[in-house]
């Protein structure tokens, strides 16, 4: 399969059998997680041993986080879904009616999965939420007793649509490569339109994010999704061309001369109105993007149980992020202002 | 050592303290010529409204954070050690600071339910309170009941080994709380224990110089206490004093010291050890009314210097300042060891 974004999976097709390589980017190495998937009635391959086999097409999926079901959701299999790492943060309604009716468990995540439980739902594969780097301790259990363990690095990704492109692998999983295809296309299709529009725009504002904790500043670094999603959005980011994929951690200090001038203040986390804002620390008040009300959140689609469809659908859907950034940041040069995950605070 | 000489190096100390605030407030990511600085302070003027900015909502606060922090964990550190009689005694070392992290972990991870930490975050400054009295109420619990268990026993290490003890205990605690709560709680509970002197500002600000000048005005008041404490129980006793209320007095505002400050700044290590050692070598006393304004002082310089180091010229980020104090304080309770080779002083 033909992948144009994602860095972290491969899938190679042989004959009889496909070949899925979780590639570990993190730490520079080049050792990978094979996986093997195999249709169900056939053989599994002799000549490569040690290497776990998927049954395929899978009927039973443990996942661990929201994200696991927003790609789930996207392939269209988020019935399938049997047991969930926390029932806390969850959008899809699917999921959620599955939870009311009791089909869908709770496993726990990380070193705290019930893995008796997870070995008595016999599910098909269990999606990690973990590195590839990281040690597999807690899943041995499960690996000892036949479950297939496949970690998702989806989050790893440098760019939101490689993040997005994540859902080709719970497509080869399902036998659904192809129609998860054409849908994954036209996401990007929608999205690098949109990224032309707001890369050509003329004004670049300048644009902050997230608050400070505790006098440290941590900010998307160079190679961030979060940074590439500015840039298509056509914002001026202070700290676009810094090195790393991960945060930058600065002082308030560093970051104050850009943020008391900053058009924008996007992605501010844990709060909800101006109000709250000052709560936290009065000196925002100085902000220039404080006094003109130019900020925003991405709270806007936050279900009843305090869990927000950003960090869920939006991980399947960068296009409608996009736009709301580019309908935030220029207003007027997309035909309709209505903001889908974002809102202004009040 | 005359009483002149004392007193010359305690003006000495004085006027390192507003060189290092100076230092201080001229040190950080941007620079700022120290002439803007003092125009910045002492003049209503516009200027430049950015470097206004950064010197008075962010340097001065960081710096007045510095100095009362100072002050009141290296004061915490020298009633401690004369309390318990012990060289090694520090908030840190017998579990109150673990106490007052108790106490944190319990406000900021609350169950792990995500509607309570927003009503928390809503509270705003009456939430910054809830943290400083959760803290200054685990730091006291702690403190009585190594308290306790000192009047039982006489021993030195014995008393050091139970503090260990209760700072396992409470560690233990905090860190099944941390195992059931969220990951966004636990970063921020655990961005929390790096410690830092920036994020105390506004209300906070205030709430923190109240409480710790409180904390102060008790332990200058007992310093004669203090005295007489050192020269033992039964000599105490003889001169008329209640013990219990002494120890009583001295709980309190040790807690109330290191419980707002580890509430707000983390906590800070070190200091409330080295610091007291630092000041008896410079004056060569034991007399408290000396050894309490030299702790202050010399506490208020070395964590300004150390929030100096923390923001090393040149770099756009700042080392928690845990690290530095730990980095620093360490060696000097080393070299003091390896000198000294004795670091009983209250024969």
């Amino acid at each position: 399969m033909a992948l144009n974004f994602a860095h972290g999976f491969r899938i190679d097709y042989y004959d009889g059998y496909r070949e899925v390589s979780i590639v570990n980017r993190m730490a520079g190495k080049t050792d990978t997680l094979r996986y093997l998937l195999v249709d169900s009635g056939v053989a599994a391959p002799t000549n490569r041993p040690g290497i776990p086999v998927i049954t395929t097409p899978v009927r039973q999926f443990v996942v661990q986080s929201s994200v696991h079901v927003a790609l789930a959701d996207f392939a269209g299999v988020a019935d399938r879904i049997s047991g969930l790492g926390s029932f806390q943060y969850i959008n899809s309604p699917i999921v959620r009616e599955g939870i009311r009716a009791g089909k869908v468990k709770e496993t726990g995540v990380d070193s705290r999965i019930n893995s008796e439980l997870v070995i008595s739902m016999h599910p098909g594969v269990l999606i990690a939420m973990t590195n590839p780097d990281a040690a597999f301790g807690q899943y041995k259990p499960l690996m000892d007793a036949g479950i297939p363990v496949m970690p998702d690095a989806e989050w790893l990704e440098t760019t939101p649509l490689g993040r997005a492109e994540w859902v080709k692998l719970i497509g080869a999983l399902v036998d659904r490569e192809d129609s998860v295809a054409k849908k994954f296309d036209s996401v990007v299709r929608a999205y690098e339109r949109l990224a032309a529009i707001g890369s050509a725009a003329k004004e670049k504002p300048t644009v902050i994010v997230n608050m400070p904790f505790k006098g440290t500043w941590y900010l998307p670094a160079g190679g961030n999704y979060q940074t590439q999603l500015l840039r298509d959005a056509g914002a001026a980011y202070p700290w676009a061309d810094t090195k790393g994929t991960n945060s930058l951690s600065l002082t308030f200090e560093a970051v104050a001369p850009v943020a008391l001038k900053a058009d924008y203040w996007l992605n501010i986390g844990y709060v909800d109105s101006k109000n709250d804002i000052l709560a936290r620390d009065p000196r925002y008040s100085g902000f220039h993007a404080f006094q003109t009300g130019a900020l925003y959140n991405y709270n806007k689609q936050v279900n009843d149980l305090g869990s927000n469809d950003y960090w869920e659908s939006g991980i399947v859907n960068p296009q409608l992020i996009l736009a709301d950034l580019i309908r935030i940041l220029h207003p007027g040069l997309l035909p309709q202002d209505t903001l889908h995950y974002y809102k202004p605070l009040k | 050592m005359r009483s002149s000489i004392r007193r010359f190096r305690l003006g000495g100390l004085l006027l390192l303290l507003v060189l290092a605030f100076l230092l201080d407030l001229s040190s950080g990511p941007v620079r700022i010529p120290l002439r803007e600085i003092c125009h910045i302070l002492f003049s209503r003027g516009s200027g430049d409204q950015t470097w206004a900015f950064i010197v008075r909502s962010i340097r001065l606060p960081k710096a007045i954070t510095a100095v009362l922090a100072g002050c009141g964990l290296s004061v915490s550190g020298l009633q401690m050690q004369t309390m318990f009689r012990n060289p090694l005694a520090e908030p840190g070392v017998l579990g109150i600071t673990a106490g007052a992290s108790f106490g944190v972990a319990a406000v900021m991870l609350s169950g792990g339910g995500m509607a309570t930490l927003y009503a928390i975050r809503e509270l705003g400054s009456p939430g910054s309170w809830l943290i400083a009295i959760a803290a200054c109420i685990g730091a006291g619990l702690v403190m009585l009941l190594v308290l306790a268990l000192s009047s039982r026993l006489r021993d030195n290490v014995l008393m050091l080994v139970i503090g260990l003890m209760m700072n396992s205990i409470t560690v233990a605690l905090t860190s099944i709380w941390q195992y059931f709560s969220n990951p966004e709680e636990v970063k921020e509970y655990l961005l929390w224990t790096f410690g830092s002197l920036g994020g105390v500002t506004g209300s906070q600000l205030y709430i923190l110089m109240a409480i710790v000048c409180i904390g102060l005005t008790i332990v200058f008041l007992c310093s004669k206490l203090l005295d007489a404490l050192l020269l033992g129980e039964n000599y105490a006793r003889s001169m008329g004093l209640t013990v219990k209320r002494a120890r009583v007095i001295i709980v309190c505002s040790t807690s109330l010291l290191a419980g707002s400050i580890t509430a707000f700044c983390g906590p800070i290590g070190f200091i409330g050890i080295a610091v007291p050692h630092l000041a008896r070598l410079l004056f060569n006393t034991s007399g408290h009314r000396i050894l309490m304004p030299a702790s202050c002082l010399i506490g208020a310089i070395l964590l300004l210097a150390c929030d100096c180091i923390a923001q090393w010229p040149g770099t756009q980020t700042v080392l928690p300042i845990n690290i530095i104090t730990s980095l620093v304080g360490a060696p000097v309770v080393i070299y003091l060891l390896v000198r000294k080779k004795n670091l009983n002083i209250y024969r």
